[in-house]
C-alpha cells in the first residue's frame, strides 16, 4: 500500500510452492513482490498497488480464469499475464488477460514479459494524459483566434508538454506486436465503456 | 525505405511507419485515400471501410493497378458482397474496435514472413467516430498508429471535418504525423515524415 520504494508490484498466484519459490526468486531484485498458493488467497492480497498479476491458470479450488474475473471487474488498471499448459490461440485475448505465457516458464520470459506489461501500463497513462492536454487545446485553439495563442503562455507550456508525451509515447512501446494491439485495444473499450459488460447489449448498432 | 505515392502537394514517397490523415469532403478524400494506399509490387493493401462497399474499394484499386492478391479488406458497411479472390472480413459495425484490431492482425498475419510491407487505409474515421466517444476514438487511433509505426506499415485515414465539431477535429488531427487538406482541385500538405 505505502509507496516506500518505487518499486512496481507483482502477485504470483501459483498453488506449487516450490514454483512460487523459484518465481520469488527471479523476482525480489527488480519487484516488490506479493504471492498467493490459489485463487481465494490471491484476493485476499490483491488490491490497487498491485500493478502485474501472475495468474496459474489451472489450481484446485478457484480457477485462474474465476480470479481474473473478479480482478477485471474491479479495476482495469492492472495488467494480467496468464500462465497455461497449453499455448492458446490467438482469439483468447478476447478473454480478459493481458499476455500468456506457457509452462514451464524461464527467467528470461519472464521478466520481458512483466516488463512489457509495465510499458504498457505507461502508454495507458501517457495517453490518457495526453488525451486531456490535447482536447484542452483543441478547446483553445476553437475558442481564440491563432494571433492570440501565438502570444499566449499557457498555450505554448500546453504544446511543449504534448510534444514531450508524445516523444515518451512513441518510445515507451517500440516493438509493438500484433496480439499487443489487440489487447491493448480491447482495454481501451472495456475503460471506456464505463463498467458496462460488453456483451450485455448483442451487436445490433 | 518509403512508401511512393502519386502526388500529394510535392510530395510523392511517405517514409516508413508514417500515418497520413486526409481531411476534405467525403468524395474528395475518398479517392485521394484510394491513390494513397494503392500498393505497389510487393506491397499489400488493407482497407477498412466503414463507408465504401468492397467491391467499389476492389475496382478502384484495381484502376489504380493492384491485383487481387495484394488487397485485404475489413468491411463495417453491412454490404453483404463478396469479392472473387479478396479477403472480406464483415464486422456488425464501425464502433467494434475490438474485432477492428483482430481482424486486422488476422488478415496481417496470413504472411508468414515477417516484414510485410502494408499499406492501410481507414475510411473513414468520420464514420467511426458516430458510433464511438471522441475519447476512445482517439485512443485506439494513438494505439493503431504506434501499431503502424512499429510494423513500419503506411497508415491512411480520412476524415470530414465539417461534420465534427472543431475541438473533436482539432483533438483528433493531433494523433497524426502529416495531413493533407483536400479540396475538389486543391492539395495542401503538412507535418512531417514524407518527401
Amino acid at each position: 500500500m505505502a509507496d516506500g520504494d518505487d518499486q512496481p508490484t507483482v502477485l504470483v498466484v501459483e498453488d506449487e510452492r516450490a514454483l512460487i519459490e523459484l518465481y520469488v526468486r527471479w523476482l525480489e531484485n527488480d519487484f516488490e513482490v506479493l504471492t498467493a498458493e490459489g485463487g481465494e488467497a490471491a484476493l485476499e492480497q490483491f488490491g490497487e498497488d498491485v500493478d502485474v498479476v501472475l495468474l496459474d491458470r489451472l489450481m484446485p479450488g478457484m480457477s485462474g480464469d474465476e480470479v481474473l474475473e473478479a480482478i477485471r471487474a474491479q479495476t482495469s488498471d492492472c495488467k494480467v499475464a496468464m500462465v497455461t499448459a497449453v499455448e492458446p490461440d490467438f482469439d483468447v485475448i478476447d478473454m480478459g488477460f493481458d499476455d500468456y505465457l506457457t509452462k514451464p516458464i524461464e527467467r528470461e520470459e519472464l521478466l520481458e514479459t512483466i516488463d512489457r506489461l509495465l510499458s504498457r501500463s505507461e502508454f495507458d497513462s501517457i495517453e490518457q494524459e495526453l488525451y486531456a492536454l490535447s482536447s484542452k487545446q483543441a478547446a483553445l485553439r476553437a475558442s481564440k483566434p491563432k494571433e492570440e495563442l501565438d502570444e499566449n503562455e499557457e498555450f505554448a507550456e500546453l504544446q511543449a508538454r504534448i510534444d514531450e508525451l508524445q516523444a515518451d509515447l512513441d518510445t515507451t512501446l517500440p516493438e509493438m506486436g500484433d496480439d499487443e494491439f489487440v489487447a491493448m485495444v480491447r482495454d481501451i473499450e472495456a475503460d471506456d465503456s464505463g463498467g458496462e459488460s460488453p456483451d450485455s447489449e448483442g451487436g445490433d448498432q | 525505405m518509403s512508401y511512393r505515392t502519386g502526388d500529394f502537394d510535392g510530395a510523392s514517397a511517405f517514409d516508413d511507419g508514417v500515418s497520413l490523415l486526409i481531411t476534405g469532403p467525403s468524395t474528395v478524400t475518398t479517392e485521394g485515400l484510394l491513390d494513397a494506399v494503392a500498393p505497389d509490387d510487393g506491397e499489400r493493401a488493407v482497407l477498412i471501410t466503414m463507408n465504401t462497399g468492397p467491391k467499389t474499394i476492389v475496382k478502384e484499386l484495381e484502376r489504380r493497378g493492384a491485383d487481387r492478391d495484394q488487397i485485404g479488406i475489413i468491411d463495417c458497411t453491412n454490404a453483404e458482397t463478396d469479392v472473387e479472390g479478396v479477403p472480406v472480413r464483415r464486422l456488425n459495425s464501425p464502433g467494434d474496435l475490438t474485432g477492428i484490431s483482430l481482424e486486422f492482425a488476422k488478415l496481417l498475419g496470413q504472411n508468414d514472413d515477417e516484414s510485410v510491407r502494408a499499406r492501410v487505409g481507414v475510411a473513414s474515421v468520420s464514420t467511426a467516430l458516430m458510433y464511438t466517444e471522441p475519447r476512445t476514438m482517439f485512443r485506439f487511433l494513438h494505439v493503431f498508429t504506434a501499431r503502424i509505426r512499429s510494423g513500419e506499415m503506411f497508415g491512411v485515414f480520412s476524415l470530414d471535418p465539417t461534420m465534427h465539431d472543431e475541438k473533436a477535429y482539432n483533438t483528433i488531427r493531433s494523433v497524426f504525423d502529416c495531413e493533407a487538406e483536400m479540396t475538389a482541385d486543391d492539395v495542401s500538405l503538412s507535418g512531417t515524415g514524407y518527401e
